[in-house]
């Protein structure tokens, strides 16, 4: 009989769940700075004034534009070595993922803010609240993202994938514990876009004149 | 007058005969004893270390505090190899000893501070350390880097390290070798981290000195799960003195080494210590040679071991880079440092990794849009044979991290061909295409949909315009596509992120070496959103109604 798959539901998957926590944990912590940042940024986009716009507008195009995985590393690199009043900035891995993930999520709330204060401008509360879809979708595009932890040591779902399938001689095994790792991050991220969708269809089917 | 040419001949013979007889050479035990009397006669003007360490009956060593099996602090007290050492050469000196705490940031300074007489603290013999103290010859240890991981991991050879991650601390000079094997290193500060990181099975492989290892391997737990895989780039232990002022002590030690590993003293030391011996045995046999178990053993080369060739090849211009260094220092009060372009392996990775970047990065672009055509078509498709798995696929795509999606495209390609930093790079490019691609496809699809819906085009027509109509996606992808790239650095693809996290493990500058790493990057994609938005503008075109 073979062993592996008692081995992967006995060990594998509770070690997989257990880890995923982390990646949870980094996409809550990367979105609630990225909101932060994000929505002042929004209002000084929707109400600043020239200077404000152009201000906020180079800051969000800047932060779109710097890739998460290079960001990381800077982070990891630079930053723990920076001190400011004598206190060191240096952060632990799954603060220093999070952050990394804060320009995207920075930017990404900027946006649906500025789409949403258009809207109440318009009138329209119920297609301001597309803001609230549009955040799930990016907190399940962070949750995804977040693997990346597992190139800085970060012991997170995908570190633990990786680190099992390492373990198994042949290339069917290795398939399977990956096929595995994609059902655990997939089943929530297709939960998440459907409760999106009907997030979506219900503010939709509210905002249509009767 | 016969009878005295017969004596002539005869004495001429004897003196022949004698010449010819092996000269019995001074042993290294006359030569120390012959020393020390002539150090301890100079106590009225002490000229050298040596005369002051035998005339003030006390030698300072300088050793390790947290270094386990050989040299660890307890209380006031020292033990391990080392410190066991130091004591039987003060005892062989006939004085005390006063241990003085050095670590590998200090033990250099504070022999040219004259704070300790020597250091025995793990320090490694490279010709970079040879322009900075003395060292003593013969070596008293010599240690390697090991590969540690766990038994069920088949590692035999190099070859079966290529691609393979393996957990390494900044600065260690055996990282320049595991990057000229094609493997992927990742960086940890402190080597106390790296059993941990084993034992959690974040690291699969970690790279260590086998001296560090050594104390692990005694915990029955990880002597069960792991073991050594492999050991490589030997590098010889030797003990040091100040460069000046000690030459008779250097003299007295070198002799004292020949005595220890003749006499199997150093091998007692070891065993007591539970070390790995591999390397005393052996010379122990080498150091009971009569060749050289001599006074001059210790200058022979036929005996003795040379240093690790350490120094890097410059490159033509560091002579420049450094000048620039320190007149941006200067001039700005910033620490710039550009270890890529100091020497020729570095900026050979740096080069290679600028090149292998933007060939990624126009790879992923062109198989974004390529497989985004290609699902576009397939999920908006009347045929459900071609849309379902085509929506299977997507599906699959979406739920998969990129970092997964990435690992298991290199272990299929390598499934198929050997690995090597082109393959890693086309699976990177494929990875990328296919997991952007896949949902921009989906975004053309619905654009298709729509548009049949309206009913105002059909068959080729109605799928350009919906490029068009879907050209924010696609564009919005195909910059995810780019900004993506470096997560190529992962599976081992050799692109710039993956050059510089190599060159900073064997050099300083990480600070620098980050910045432009991210601005090269942002300025990258910049670019990329720029030439992404005038396509956007050219579909864009393509869907307004003549």
């Amino acid at each position: 009989m073979n062993a592996l798959p008692h081995q992967l539901w006995s060990d594998f998957v509770p070690r997989l769940l257990s880890a995923m926590v982390t990646n949870f944990e980094i996409s809550f912590i990367a979105l609630a700075l990225g909101l932060l940042i994000g929505l002042p940024l929004a209002l000084l986009r929707a109400r600043g004034g020239a200077l404000g716009v152009g201000v906020s507008a180079t800051i969000i195009s800047l932060m779109r534009a710097a890739p998460t995985f290079v960001v990381m590393f800077f982070l990891l690199n630079v930053l723990r070595d920076v001190s400011v009043f004598g206190v060191k900035l240096g952060m632990s891995g799954v603060m220093t993922v999070a952050v990394s993930l804060v320009p995207y999520s920075a930017a990404y709330a900027a946006d649906a803010g500025v789409e949403a204060l258009r809207q109440l401008r318009r009138g329209s509360p119920l297609g301001a609240l597309l803001f609230l879809p549009n955040i799930t979708r990016a907190f399940f595009v962070i949750v995804m993202s977040s693997g990346a932890a597992a190139a800085i040591g970060v012991p997170e779902g995908i570190s633990v994938i990786l680190g099992e399938a390492a373990l198994l001689p042949s290339l069917g095994d290795r398939m399977i514990v990956f096929a595995i790792g994609i059902v655990m991050f997939g089943v929530p991220l297709q939960l998440g876009l459907a409760l999106m969708r009907w997030l979506q269809r219900e503010l939709g089917r509210r905002m249509m004149p009767v | 007058m016969i009878r005295s040419l017969a004596r002539g001949l005869w004495f001429a013979l004897l003196a022949l005969l004698m010449a010819g007889a092996p000269v019995q050479a001074e042993t290294p035990d006359a030569a120390l004893a012959e020393l020390l009397k002539e150090a301890r006669s100079g106590c009225a003007q002490p000229s050298d270390r040596l005369t002051r360490i035998l005339c003030g009956g006390q030698v300072r060593p300088g050793v390790r505090a947290y270094y386990p099996l050989f040299g660890m602090r307890d209380g006031t007290d020292y033990e391990g190899y080392e410190p066991d050492v130091a004591r039987a050469i003060a005892q062989r000196l006939g004085v005390e000893h006063e241990f003085v705490r050095v670590n590998a940031a200090s033990r250099i300074p504070l022999l040219a501070e004259d704070r300790v007489d020597f250091v025995i603290a793990t320090m490694g013999h490279n010709t970079q350390r040879d322009g900075q103290v003395r060292f003593i010859r013969p070596h008293y240890y010599q240690s390697e880097t090991v590969l540690v991981g766990p038994k069920a991991l088949p590692i035999r050879d190099w070859q079966d390290v290529a691609a393979r991650t393996i957990c390494v601390t900044v600065g260690n000079g055996s990282n320049a070798e595991l990057v000229s094997r094609k493997a992927r290193l990742m960086l940890f500060d402190e080597a106390g981290v790296l059993p941990e990181r084993l034992k959690d099975k974040t690291c699969t492989l970690a790279a260590q000195d086998d001296s560090f290892f050594a104390f692990y391997f005694i915990e029955p737990a990880f002597a069960a799960t792991f073991e050594q895989k492999m050991g490589f780039a030997q590098v010889p232990w030797g003990m040091a003195v100040a460069r000046t002022g000690s030459d008779k002590l250097a003299r007295a030690l070198d002799l004292l080494s020949q005595i220890f590993h003749r006499d199997g003293v150093f091998l007692e030391i070891a065993r007591k210590h539970r070390i790995g011996t591999a390397f005393l045995e052996n010379q122990m046999k080498v150091w009971q040679r009569p060749e050289c178990n001599t006074a001059d053993g210790s200058t022979n080369r036929a005996c003795i071991l040379p240093a690790l060739h350490a120094s890097l090849q410059p490159t033509q211009f560091a002579d420049r880079v450094n000048a620039f260094e320190g007149w941006f220092e200067g001039k700005f009060g910033l620490d710039l440092t550009l270890p890529m372009l100091k020497t020729v392996p570095a900026l050979s990775l740096f080069l290679n990794g600028v090149v292998n970047s933007l060939i990624l990065i126009a790879g992923a672009l062109v198989a974004t849009l390529g497989f985004a055509i290609l699902f576009g078509f397939a999920l908006g498709s009347e045929w459900r044979l071609l849309r379902w798995p085509a929506r299977l696929v997507t599906v699959v795509l979406q739920s998969s991290p990129i970092v997964l999606t990435l690992v298991i495209a290199a272990v299929l390609a390598n499934a198929i061909v050997p690995y090597s930093s082109a393959v890693a790079l086309a699976a990177s490019i494929l990875a990328l295409g296919l997991s952007n691609g896949s949902n921009a496809g989906q975004a053309v699809s619905e654009a298709v949909v729509s548009l049949h819906h309206e009913g105002r085009h059909t068959g080729r027509e109605l799928f350009v315009h919906a490029l068009g109509r879907s050209a924010t996606s696609i564009v919005s992808f195909l910059v995810n596509a780019a900004k993506g790239t470096p997560i190529a650095s992962f599976i081992g693809a050799p692109e710039l992120l993956s050059a510089l996290t190599d060159i900073t493990s064997f050099s300083s500058g990480r600070a620098t070496t980050y910045c432009l790493l991210l601005v090269f990057y942002t300025l990258v994609v910049m670019i990329v959103v720029w030439l992404c938005n005038r396509l956007r503008a050219w579909l864009e075109r393509s869907e307004v109604p003549a």
